[in-house]
């Protein structure tokens, strides 16, 4: 049985994957945080935690994928009956209307654009963290 | 009294004067019973005999004169020989009277035979010029060469002051077409001249004689004695016919004293006339007489193949025309400019004096043509009248009469129709024919009676009645004009057509790149973000990370970052610019009122403008995509707040209004303004203005302002003053 991650961040580009591993190490070493680099290999994935029935506790999608995109993985999230209830964040460099539309009605619980730099992405995770992992740790 | 004018020319019997020229005399012999019937009375000048005595006498009477002045000559001999085998043959007969030269001319008239007298007095065989003379006016292969070498070597020939060729245009009137003269003489080459200054029979005689010699018009003509004045001589062959005391004047009237004439004939009609003038009088010996005649012969006969010739020349130069602008249609890809604005343009296609062309709804003109207030009308007159793809007339007015009022510009037109559907269509005017003339007189100019009273003859005075006959007529257009016309219609509608297809294909191809533009610029700012944020994210790490550098090298680190920074800024304007062309327009009904009121206090507080006073009219509510009308409000207001935010009392007024169907919001503010010199540039991307260093900008929010309203089929313009204010007009139809 392989150890559930936390944190689940499908990203493609291996820069970005760096950057925010490093960020959350920052923010608490602890933290599991899994990468997925590709959107097959992500849904695969998390049939295999929802057939273990260990989900992680929370998903960040990039939006603009090879093969499926982040808007698709989140419909197969929401269709699968154990995933559906985890929190997905759609994590995107695009802030266009269009996307921001489209993922909330898709079900994502969260549209985040990517912060820019490293010092800002140190912010944002932060609070996130503040706000999925300690103040709701009920929900969790 | 018969008044005098020219119009009585043609009434005058001048075969028949009853008087001779007096440089010569005249007898007549009945060709029966070789009695004298006719005799000059100048006779006693040159024979010391009265005319009178020799009247009704035999013709030995006169050998007998003859014999004691002199002279020994078989009269009888040569009159039988002349009737025998034609007097042509003796013609001249070079005899000596007291001393002097003389040449007798002998020919038949009726029953009488006319021997002439004339003086001899050419010293030289005038042969042998001839000669030479009439090889040098072949060698021209124009017939414009050959009518000029033609007067030259006329002039050559009898040294007169002018000789022109005068050619007979169709309606009889005349016109110098070549002309050598004496250097200080005022050119007549060009000058038209009325048909009635030579009238019928004289026309007639010119036909039968082909020269004509006035040898002093200041000499008292000789009377003709007879014995039978119910019977006046016919003088129709005499070259020593008196003149018409008509043309006397009219001669004296241009300042002539002799005149000479050779007659050119072209299929048996009279062509024209070598015209010769001098302003002395002269005499001309009869050989050099015969040397023009025969040169007017030789020039004659050259008429015949080079008038055909010459009428080719113009239909030629006509077709060339018609090529070469064939060939400009398809090189220039502007009809208009095709046909106007290269070596060869539409008036060179015929004789057209203007052209005006009315395409997609604008008029062209080249030449002379009507004035606007006048083309408009006859546009609508010929767009409502033509059914054919062409009409031509050369007597405009007769079938439109207001074109009366530009008769001399426009007598002629020929009309092509290019598009009946878009009244599109060429017009060639030709002017009225006395407008393209030079008259030989002032039309002007009244009759003016001299002090004896006599009418003053002269070319002037017979302009008016001619005038009758030419006014309010071009000269007819030729089939080669009209098939030129046609053939060029044919080619430019071929050519619209094309470009029309070109163009359609062209815009499917330019919103097709548009399009792509668009994705284009979308995807490319979008991939940049990514390497971007990595540039930004690992410089910023690398700092974190090593807390003990030196300042100055992370003061370097630190301008990475600001680039990284300034570079998104501008990737991020350009994917609005980019999404604005690639969004559906959702159209709502807007509630603009509630849309301004939230943008304001945005803006004010994002730009810390409390001071502003903000003043919102009417804010009539507009059809339009929400996201981007809030758009355009949000670019506009926070540009008027922005740069005036340094005004002493920022104010800023908005309202809307609708007029004649279109809602015109106004925002206007009291801040830097901009520079006239500027106004056009306002709109382009990335554009900022000289006086706006010193406020944040990238110069994108106007490029997409506008391409969001053009995206509404709105429009949007601005007045402004420099450190006055900038009112901006936003205009969206209503639906």
């Amino acid at each position: 049985m392989m150890s559930t991650p936390d944190i689940f961040y499908v990203e493609d580009d291996p820069d970005y994957a760096f950057i925010l591993q490093t960020a959350i190490g920052e923010i608490q070493e602890e933290l599991k945080l899994s990468i997925v680099e590709d959107g097959r290999d992500a849904i695969d994935q998390l049939r295999l935690f929802s057939d273990e029935k260990n989900l992680p506790k929370l998903i960040l999608l990039d939006l603009n994928l090879p093969g499926l995109s982040g808007l698709d993985i989140l419909k197969t999230i929401k269709e699968m009956p154990h995933l559906k209830y985890i929190p997905v964040i759609l994590f995107s460099t695009s802030d266009n209307p269009q996307d921001v539309k489209a993922s909330y009605e898709f079900g994502a619980n969260a549209y985040v654009t990517k912060p820019d730099g490293y010092n800002n992405l140190l912010t944002c995770l932060k609070t996130m963290h503040e706000f999925w992992f300690l103040q709701n740790r009920g929900l969790n | 009294m018969h008044s005098i004018d020219l119009t009585n020319c043609d009434r005058e019997p001048i075969h028949i004067p009853g008087k001779i020229q007096s440089h010569g005399f005249l007898l007549a012999v009945n060709s029966q019973n070789f009695n004298i019937t006719y005799a000059s009375e100048n006779l006693v000048n040159h024979l010391g005999e009265s005319a009178t005595a020799l009247l009704d006498q035999p013709l030995q009477n006169l050998i007998d004169l003859l014999a004691n002045l002199g002279v020994e000559i078989e009269l009888e001999a040569i009159l039988a020989l002349g009737k025998s085998q034609g007097f042509d043959l003796i013609n001249p007969y070079k005899l000596t009277i007291k001393g002097n030269p003389y040449y007798l001319i002998l020919h038949r008239s009726a029953e009488n035979y006319i021997l002439e007298f004339e003086i001899a007095t050419l010293q030289y065989d005038v042969q042998h010029i001839i000669g030479k003379s009439v090889a040098e006016i072949l060698l021209n292969r124009s017939l414009n060469g050959l009518l000029e070498k033609a007067a030259a070597e006329v002039k050559r020939l009898i040294e007169y002051d002018r000789v022109m060729i005068y050619k007979f245009q169709e309606d009889g009137h005349g016109e110098v077409v070549a002309e050598e003269k004496n250097e200080e003489l005022e050119p007549f080459f060009g000058l038209h001249y009325p048909a009635s200054d030579i009238p019928k029979q004289a026309r007639e005689l010119y036909k039968l004689n082909m020269t004509r010699i006035i040898a002093d018009v200041y000499t008292e003509s000789a009377a003709i004695a007879t014995f039978n004045n119910d019977a006046p001589l016919d003088l129709t062959h005499s070259t020593l016919r008196a003149v018409s005391p008509i043309h006397i004047q009219y001669l004296k009237n241009m300042g002539v004293a002799s005149s000479f004439s050779i007659s050119l004939l072209l299929n048996g009609e009279l062509w024209g006339l070598i015209a010769c003038h001098n302003y002395s009088p002269k005499f001309i010996d009869y050989k050099a007489r015969e040397g023009c005649k025969l040169i007017g012969n030789i020039l004659s006969s050259a008429l015949e193949f080079r008038e055909a010739e010459f009428n080719n020349e113009n239909d030629q130069v006509y077709q060339t025309a018609v090529d070469a602008l064939s060939e400009q249609l398809e090189s220039d890809p502007e009809i208009i400019s095709a046909l106007t604005k290269h070596k060869t343009n539409l008036l060179d296609a015929n004789s057209a004096t203007g052209v005006a062309i009315i395409y997609e709804k604008k008029i062209y003109t080249l030449g002379q043509t009507p004035a606007m207030e006048q083309l408009e009308p006859l546009i609508n007159w010929l767009k409502l009248t033509m059914n054919d793809s062409i009409y031509y007339t050369h007597q405009l007015s007769a079938h439109y009469k207001p074109a009366l009022s530009f008769a001399k510009t426009a007598s002629g037109i020929i009309a092509c129709l290019l598009s009946k559907s878009m009244g599109e269509l060429i017009i060639w005017f030709k002017q009225e024919t006395l407008a393209t003339m030079y008259w030989a007189g002032n039309p002007e100019k009244p009759v003016e009676k001299s002090e004896v009273g006599m009418l003053n003859l002269s070319p002037r005075n017979s302009f008016e009645s001619f005038t009758e006959i030419v006014k309010n007529t071009a000269p007819k257009w030729s089939t080669s004009e009209i098939n030129g016309a046609l053939k060029l219609r044919e080619k430019i509608t071929n050519t619209i057509n094309k470009r029309a297809d070109e163009i359609r294909l062209l815009n499917e191809r330019l919103k097709l790149a548009y399009e792509e533009l668009d994705t284009f610029s979308y995807t490319i700012s979008h991939d940049l973000r990514t390497p971007l944020t990595a540039i930004k994210s690992y410089t910023e790490l690398f700092l974190a990370r090593n807390k003990n550098i030196e300042d100055k090298n992370v003061q370097l680190l630190d301008r990475v970052l600001v680039g990284a920074d300034k570079m998104r800024f501008l990737i991020d304007e350009i994917l609005k610019l980019a999404r604005v062309g690639r969004a559906d327009i959702e159209l709502a009904h807007i509630n603009v009122q509630e849309m301004i009121n939230d943008i304001c206090q945005t803006v004010v507080s994002a730009y810390k403008a409390d001071h502003m006073s903000i003043e919102i009219g009417n804010c009539p509510a507009i059809d339009g995509d929400t996201i981007l009308i809030n758009q355009v409000f949000t670019n506009i207001i926070s540009n008027a707040v922005k740069y005036s935010t340094k005004s002493i009392n920022p104010t800023i007024t908005i309202n809307g209004e609708e007029v004649n169907g279109e809602i015109i919001y106004k925002i206007a503010d009291n801040g830097i303004g901009i520079e006239v010199d500027n106004h056009d540039k306002v709109f382009e991307l990335f554009r900022r203005m000289e006086n706006v260093k010193d406020f944040e900008g990238t110069g994108v929010g106007l490029a997409i302002v506008k391409r969001i309203v053009e995206r509404h089929n709105g429009r949007i313009w601005f007045e402004s003053e420099l450190d006055k204010g900038t009112t901006f007009y936003l205009s969206f139809k209503k639906l």
